[in-house]
């Protein structure tokens, strides 16, 4: 009798410690850095010699997936108009390492190939105050073209930037 | 008598050349050059298919009934590389695929090579945009050239940069860390 009389209760109890786990991991989460607008600058690649082409990838990829995950505005390197916004948060972009594989052993093999990009992330204030350093990487292991690193890379980017930036024209 | 017939010959070679000099110098201008724009021109899908030429100085890039253009003056740099893609189709590619004991894959060791034009340019608020375009194979320094002597800049003069697929044999195939 006792059983079918607790159940209920132990039901609701269990249901409260499921619920909680969430709510309590959501207060654990360091809080946003909050930013007005972000400016990519152009990826630096002084050590590493990188094709123009992978770095001007790395570059609009990076833009258009902020963009595409509700950024706005995204200013681009050099555009006057970010000078005037109060808490801008600049992302700059260095290679660290480039490993360009190949497509056709990509294809043919499935397990040799693979490009690869190593990039120090450093996201700043205008004045070059760091705010967040992040090592991230691109890769294509499998089907499509070399560029395709670029845009694993700036979807990562992305990611990051979503996980620790609040933009106040963020569309959720 | 022979001094004469030299002269007149000499004179003959200089009037020829005075007429054809400056058309040969003045046809690759106007050629129109099959690409394709991978990424970064506003308005237009990555990896559309056009025509790009150089005309007053512009950079024009053709695709369906619309037309992309790019002042000469704006560009900042333009940098030439080559590439490869598979010369079969992307249907038949993955079809190729699904053929038993991975005969497919033979179809990937047929490549074709291509021309890479990187062009990094300003918009009017200074913003900084880069354009990848592909084309066959030799032409990408054509349209370089054009670009440059119609005012763009550049800051690689010399050699295209490094293939960056063909297999494994470049020294930028090897991960520098």
């Amino acid at each position: 009798m006792d059983r079918i009389l607790y159940a209920p209760l132990r039901l609701s109890l269990l249901t409260l410690v499921i619920a909680a786990g969430p709510l309590l991991a959501q207060k654990s989460q360091p809080a946003k850095i909050n930013a007005a607008a972000f400016q990519v600058a152009m990826i630096q690649s002084d050590e590493i010699k990188l094709p123009a082409e992978f770095r001007i990838a790395l570059y609009e990829n990076l833009i258009r997936q902020l963009q595409k995950n509700g950024f706005s505005p995204v200013y681009r390197d050099g555009d006057r108009n970010a000078k005037s916004i109060a808490g801008l948060v600049i992302l700059r972009s260095t290679i660290r390492g480039f490993k360009a594989g190949s497509e056709r052993a990509r294809q043919v093999t499935t397990f040799s190939g693979t490009t690869s990009i190593a990039v120090h992330c450093q996201f700043t204030s205008p004045d070059g105050t760091s705010l967040l350093e992040r090592d991230m990487n691109g890769k294509v292991r499998f089907f499509g073209g070399n560029l395709k690193a670029t845009y694993d890379f700036a979807k990562k980017a992305t990611l990051v930037a979503r996980e620790n930036f609040s933009v106040s024209g963020e569309k959720q | 008598m022979t001094s004469r017939s030299t002269t007149v010959l000499v004179g003959i070679a200089l009037l020829f050349a005075w007429l054809v000099i400056p058309f040969a110098k003045a046809q690759p201008l106007s050629t129109p050059v099959k690409a394709v724009q991978l990424t970064g021109l506003a308005g237009v899908k990555d990896n559309a298919r056009g025509t790009l030429r150089v005309e007053n100085g512009q950079l024009q890039f053709v695709h369906g009934k619309a037309n992309s253009d790019l002042s000469a003056a704006s560009i900042q740099d333009v940098v030439t590389g080559d590439d490869s893609r598979e010369s079969v189709g992307k249907t038949i590619g993955l079809m190729g695929m699904a053929a038993p004991y991975g005969g497919g894959r033979v179809l990937s060791l047929f490549r074709t090579k291509i021309d890479t034009l990187t062009v990094e340019y300003r918009d009017p608020d200074g913003g900084q945009h880069g354009v990848i375009f592909t084309m066959p194979v030799g032409t990408a320094d054509v349209i370089k050239k054009e670009l440059v002597a119609q005012g763009a800049h550049t800051t690689a003069t010399g050699e295209p940069t490094p293939a960056v697929d063909p297999s494994s044999t470049s020294p930028n195939n090897k991960e520098q860390k």
